[in-house]
């Protein structure tokens, strides 16, 4: 990858209306060198192109200049760029996710996407709709596919309309025309797995999160030195730190104002559960069911949650956790830790580090440590939450597609060292160089106030299309406690293989889609009565176990466990 | 009706229909020639209501479908009343009817005569001044965004810093944690939808009470009647028609309550009193793509405050002559 510079990317061809467009070839060195000005200039070409039109007239034309072009280019092109299409192509793309962002072409990545595959991708999402979900269903309903669609938490309805034949399926394709992806999902079986659909068929090119550890316990570390404490190493020693936040004034305001264990999210709450052996959610999503030993169950049904529950509603009746921890809402986390208050929490490693710089100057001694996890009852360490190793997010082609070829080896490129580095680090010369054979942020970028990984959003980098993500990325700019933190957990081993979800097709979908909302809504309806007092665990839990069971509990898990072992039989992990 | 002539012979209809039908359709031709204003004012409301309101109801197809966004209405296979029987064997759904017929009922009996009370005194004030800045006052919380409102009541049961613990405290008690016990969730939900609408909702009886004749007034007082007795037996009979037909609209929208802003105050503690239709086809149907699910749960919805209305206009209209139709 390190002669870039002396690459002269192919003639870019342009049909606009009825006049034929030329660009004139550029190479990326220019592009690198060009002021922001002059690249917008270059952007805004006069070609701009219209409806996609299939050779006629102008063909002969076309050809020609294409010859005549190509024998100044054939010569240069040593190390040719990974071609995904013979000629110049437009393609369009459905691309709405996060709620708030479509896909653009003036992105630079999106720029320099054209110049290394000769595929522009041009947006079809509307951004008159804040709901990525809605933007989605629309372009479905409407029936006018485009070419590509992509976006965030769409595996389910990639797979349940590429069924009804709405995305093409890729098994095929990848085989013959997409050795880089071939080769990663040869690989990575599990991630076959869990892209493939019921119907045993691929339909979508999955996000692929890199790097382990996404959520972990911090504490402050300068009220433990305090209180003359160490930090606890098992849930005995986390009991008697948390009364001690409570009662012995570590903020030392003479109030007893202190909330020993906050939570920004309630269901980060559940994180205490393992500490009994039990667990809150076997995915990166909240609730999700887990894998124990080939069997797929879920928590929120195992007896050590019982006992779990009946010590979280003990700590929360002794006034260890957070009173109003289910109505604090997002922001709890920054008005504990800002009013010197809030003690403990269970969050986001990098985010959550960044509070020791910003909060420096207000309190004085501010140390806000990540934490290992305390050993459990039975003297376990686990982290339950981690990245997952497949996100539910990527891209797909549609039946309307109709350069299905063309599309996988776009598809294919991200999987390419030079695609990867696009999706990961952005625009080599604007975001990034490459100095001893790595990528490596340009200190404008670093140094910025935006944050790094805003400004690969805006650039159309980190996005979720299909790509593998690569951690360095995040490295340089992440919190060095943060990374100490993470580096911490490591070396401790306390990851735990994720669920990568299931897909189920027909009347089994219907049944668990009908059945799951309302025993998931009696579940946590229970979870938050036992946890605040208002009802006893180890009074209802008989009553509890038989109605989830009159709610089809256990269908749905022999449903689901079907549709796991048909999925992941034979893995080898 | 011509029905019968169609049927028996379409070549030769006889004269009698045909004469009948030319003469109809001359007389709405020439209708339509003379206050074609008129039509064409009416025209943009009748075709909103034929495109956004009449027309999507051909989609209620899909409750009775395994509605796939793809296949579409007539691709989507068909399910007959499944999806009705798993609502109604759902005793979750069950009680969100229940739970939503309570929350409608209290707000019939304690929020529909609060902004006629409220009225009533907004027009006994003497003062003008007074009178506008009263009416500002009350009025502007309908003007605040749910979300926000939602917030303010938060922070206001908030077990640690809302006025009411801070208060129970001060005299030895135990905070409590309104928002998370059912028992309280009513309560909370109507009090805080009070203080939101009443003062909106009474401008609508303020107009109808500027409208009783003063000369009543007049001659009540030349009988020595108090401002009570007016009150009670001129303007209350006054605008009896209006508050009626509120009452009617009131009860049509009986099963609907308002979504969001449940959804930004209830916890899965309170679902037990909380949990209503509205809430429950967003967390069952829309959250799972069930759409077929929930257009059933819509339907029936449709169907109960179709009765409803129905039922309380007959009321209304054996009581007064204010009836809807």
């Amino acid at each position: 990858m390190g002669a870039r510079s002396a690459r002269i990317v192919p003639v870019f061809w342009r049909r606009s209306g009825r006049a034929l467009c030329w660009r004139a070839p550029a190479t990326v060195a220019d592009a690198g060198a060009m002021s922001g000005l002059a690249r917008r200039d270059a952007s805004a070409n006069s070609c701009r192109p219209g409806p996609r039109l299939y050779p006629t007239y102008g063909f002969s034309l076309l050809l020609l200049l294409a010859l005549m072009t190509c024998a100044g280019c054939a010569n240069a092109a040593d190390a040719p760029a990974p071609q995904a299409a013979a000629k110049p192509l437009d393609l369009t793309i459905h691309m709405h996710f996060r709620d708030k962002y479509v896909w653009r072409e003036d992105w630079p990545v999106a720029k320099e996407l054209t110049r290394f595959t000769d595929i522009r991708l041009r947006n079809v999402a509307s951004m008159a709709t804040s709901s990525s979900r809605e933007a989605f269903n629309l372009m479905l309903v409407a029936g006018n596919l485009p070419d590509i669609v992509g976006g965030d938490n769409l595996k389910t309805q990639f797979m349940r309309y590429g069924m009804e034949g709405a995305f093409r399926p890729l098994n095929a394709l990848i085989e013959a025309h997409a050795p880089h992806l071939a080769r990663y999902l040869a690989g990575n079986p599990t991630v076959r797995r869990a892209i493939t659909a019921p119907d045993s068929k691929i339909y979508h090119i999955p996000y692929l999160p890199d790097g382990t550890y996404a959520r972990g316990w911090f504490i402050r570390a300068d009220w433990l030195q305090r209180l003359g404490l160490q930090p606890p190493q098992n849930v005995v020693e986390l009991y008697t730190v948390l009364k001690a936040f409570r009662d012995r004034d570590p903020n030392g305001n003479g109030q007893r104002d202190e909330v020993p264990l906050f939570v920004r999210e309630p269901a980060e709450l559940g994180r205490l559960f393992t500490l009994w052996d039990a667990r809150s959610s076997g995915s990166d999503a909240a609730h999700d069911f887990y894998v124990d030993a080939g069997r797929l169950r879920h928590p929120y049904a195992d007896d050590n949650y019982r006992t779990a529950i009946r010590n979280v509603a003990q700590w929360y009746r002794e006034g260890l956790i957070d009173r109003e921890v289910f109505t604090r809402g997002p922001r709890a986390r920054e008005v504990l830790l800002a009013n010197d208050k809030g003690g403990m929490t269970h969050d986001w490693f990098a985010s959550t580090a960044s509070y020791n710089q910003a909060l420096a100057h207000r309190i004085k001694g501010f140390k806000f440590s990540p934490l290992p996890p305390p050993a459990s009852v039975s003297g376990r360490r686990i982290e339950e939450n981690r990245r997952a190793r497949v996100r539910p997010d990527g891209w797909a082609m549609t039946t309307a597609n109709r350069h299905p070829i063309e599309t996988i080896k776009l598809f294919d490129f991200y999987f390419t060292d030079a695609g990867k580095q696009l999706a990961n680090f952005g625009v080599e010369g604007l975001h990034y160089d490459v100095i001893d054979g790595a990528p490596r942020f340009r200190p404008a970028v670093l140094a910025s106030k935006t944050p790094v990984n805003t400004q690969l959003w805006d650039a159309g980098a980190q996005i979720p299309i299909g790509f593998p993500q690569d951690y360095a990325y995040e490295r340089p700019w992440t919190d060095k406690i943060a990374l100490d933190g993470i580096a911490q957990y490591e070396a401790g081993n306390y990851l735990i293989d994720d669920f990568p979800g299931i897909a189920l097709a027909g009347p089994d979908r219907r049944f668990v889609d009908r059945r799951w909302p309302a025993i998931l809504s009696h579940m946590l309806e229970r979870q938050q009565a036992w946890i605040l007092g208002a009802r006893d665990v180890d009074k209802d839990w008989p009553e509890y176990q038989a109605r989830l069971r009159q709610l089809g509990l256990d269908h749905v898990l022999l449903a689901m466990q079907s549709a796991y072992e048909r999925q992941y039989k034979n893995e080898t992990k | 009706m011509p029905s019968k002539g169609f049927r028996t012979d379409v070549s030769g209809l006889s004269s009698s229909h045909a004469v009948d039908l030319r003469v109809r359709a001359k007389a709405i031709a020439k209708r339509l020639r003379e206050d074609w204003q008129l039509y064409l004012l009416l025209a943009p409301l009748a075709i909103w209501f034929a495109v956004f309101l009449y027309k999507p109801m051909l989609g209620l197809r899909i409750a009775f479908k395994d509605y796939s966004l793809f296949l579409g209405y007539s691709g989507s296979p068909w399910i007959g009343l499944e999806n009705f029987w798993s609502l109604l064997t759902d005793d979750q759904f069950l009680r969100a009817v229940r739970n939503t017929l309570a929350i409608s009922a209290v707000s019939l009996l304690i929020a529909f005569p609060a902004p006629i009370a409220l009225a009533l005194m907004f027009n006994e004030i003497a003062s003008a001044k007074l009178r506008r800045a009263a009416q500002i006052i009350v009025y502007l919380p309908h003007f605040i965004s749910v979300v926000i409102i939602a917030g303010l009541v938060i922070a206001l049961a908030s077990p640690s810093t809302g006025p009411v613990n801070v208060l129970r405290s001060r005299f030895g008690m135990e905070p409590i944690y309104f928002l998370t016990v059912p028992e309280y969730f009513r309560a909370i939900f109507i009090a805080s939808n009070i203080w939101k609408e009443a003062g909106f909702e009474s401008i609508v009886y303020l107009a109808a009470i500027t409208g009783v004749s003063p000369a009543l007034y007049e001659a009540a007082r030349m009988d020595g009647a108090t401002r009570l007795q007016m009150i009670r037996h001129i303007t209350l009979p006054s605008i009896l028609p209006v508050i009626l037909v509120m009452l009617v609209i009131r009860v049509g929208n009986l099963i609907e309550v308002g979504f969001e802003y449940i959804v930004l105050l209830y916890q899965p503690a309170t679902y037990e009193t909380s949990d209503v239709i509205a809430t429950y086809i967003y967390r069952v149907g829309l959250q799972s793509n069930d759409y077929g699910l929930a257009a059933a749960a819509g339907l029936f919805n449709a169907l109960v405050a179709l009765l409803l209305v129905w039922g309380a206009n007959r009321v209304s209209r054996r009581a007064s002559t204010g009836a809807l139709w």
